[in-house]
């Protein structure tokens, strides 16, 4: 038998099909629970959004159109289910207008050489991880879809209703960001030694 | 020619290769022949390259028992949508 396309189940959820949403949820959840961990970053947080996302899919599903793919829809129900909590927790993070990032070079110290395995310590991945925390929302948002989910640019700009141009900006400055965290962190503790790294 | 400013804003598109290709090669020049930005850019890639890294390692699986709270979190909502139940006949 023929694996129904996720337009099919959309089609019979809208008849009140209750098999064919929860087809849509087996499909999904993982995905969504995956993307809104990344976002909300405590598994507490990112079970509330799953749950928020599909009750409002459920509850929403009838008005549908079917202008974007199901998964775009989903995916943008559950961007703007973590944006919400993460609002509303009102973690420190930095404003979206701090412009932090320089206009102009300015000698920065150059940590890079060596594999990524030996640069990523414990120390690091935590120190990686507060930055990301401390991105503001609506840049977490758009790096968490872009990076690590690895989506394009069209695709986000469809899933946050943003233009292309707002999400480049808004990643751009995310990675800055995240890259002058780990320069500080490089620069306080050992820098990795060329010679050592590179050594024959 | 481009100026250290204006390479500094286009990094993330050079990296992403989402530019044009006259573009490319002037970025490549600047990168190659100017060091400041050539640890800016250096470094960049390699923030990428970790946080990528440390995203493919850990696996974000469900929770034990994730998934049946979500249904009856959804059952629920089917009983409240459909209203109060008749109650059966005996």
């Amino acid at each position: 038998m023929a694996i129904a396309t996720d337009e099919e189940l959309v089609r019979k959820s809208k008849e009140d099909d209750e098999r064919a949403f929860g087809e849509l949820v087996s499909r999904y959840e993982s995905k969504v629970y995956s993307l809104a961990l990344r976002m909300v970053r405590n598994p507490e947080d990112a079970e509330d959004v799953l749950q928020d996302t599909f009750l409002r899919a459920y509850r929403g599903i009838k008005s549908f159109q079917g202008a974007s793919t199901f998964s775009t829809w989903i995916y943008r129900i559950t961007a703007n289910s973590a944006l919400m909590r993460l609002r509303k927790k009102q973690l420190p993070t930095v404003s979206i207008d701090d412009a932090e990032e320089r206009e102009t070079p300015v000698n920065i110290a150059d940590w890079t050489p060596g594999p990524v395995e030996q640069l990523l310590s414990q120390e690091l991945q935590h120190e990686m991880d507060e930055a990301i925390e401390a991105l503001p929302p609506e840049f977490r948002q758009v790096f968490v879809l872009r990076d690590v989910e690895e989506m394009s640019n069209a695709e986000v700009a469809e899933i946050l209703d943003l233009s292309v141009a707002a999400v480049k900006s808004r990643l751009h400055r995310a990675r800055l960001k995240v890259r002058n965290r780990l320069a500080g962190y490089f620069s306080d503790n050992a820098k990795p030694k060329r010679s050592a790294m590179g050594a024959h | 020619m481009l100026t250290c400013k204006e390479v500094l804003e286009s990094l993330s598109d050079y990296l992403d290769a989402d530019m044009k290709e006259d573009i490319v090669n002037e970025m490549k020049r600047h990168i190659g022949s100017c060091s400041d930005c050539r640890a800016e850019f250096d470094t960049l890639t390699m923030t990428i390259k970790l946080y990528k890294h440390e995203h493919t390692q850990g696996a974000q699986v469900m929770p034990v028992g994730c998934h049946d709270r979500l249904v009856k979190v959804l059952e629920l909502e089917k009983m409240k949508s459909k209203g109060p139940q008749p109650p059966k006949m005996v």
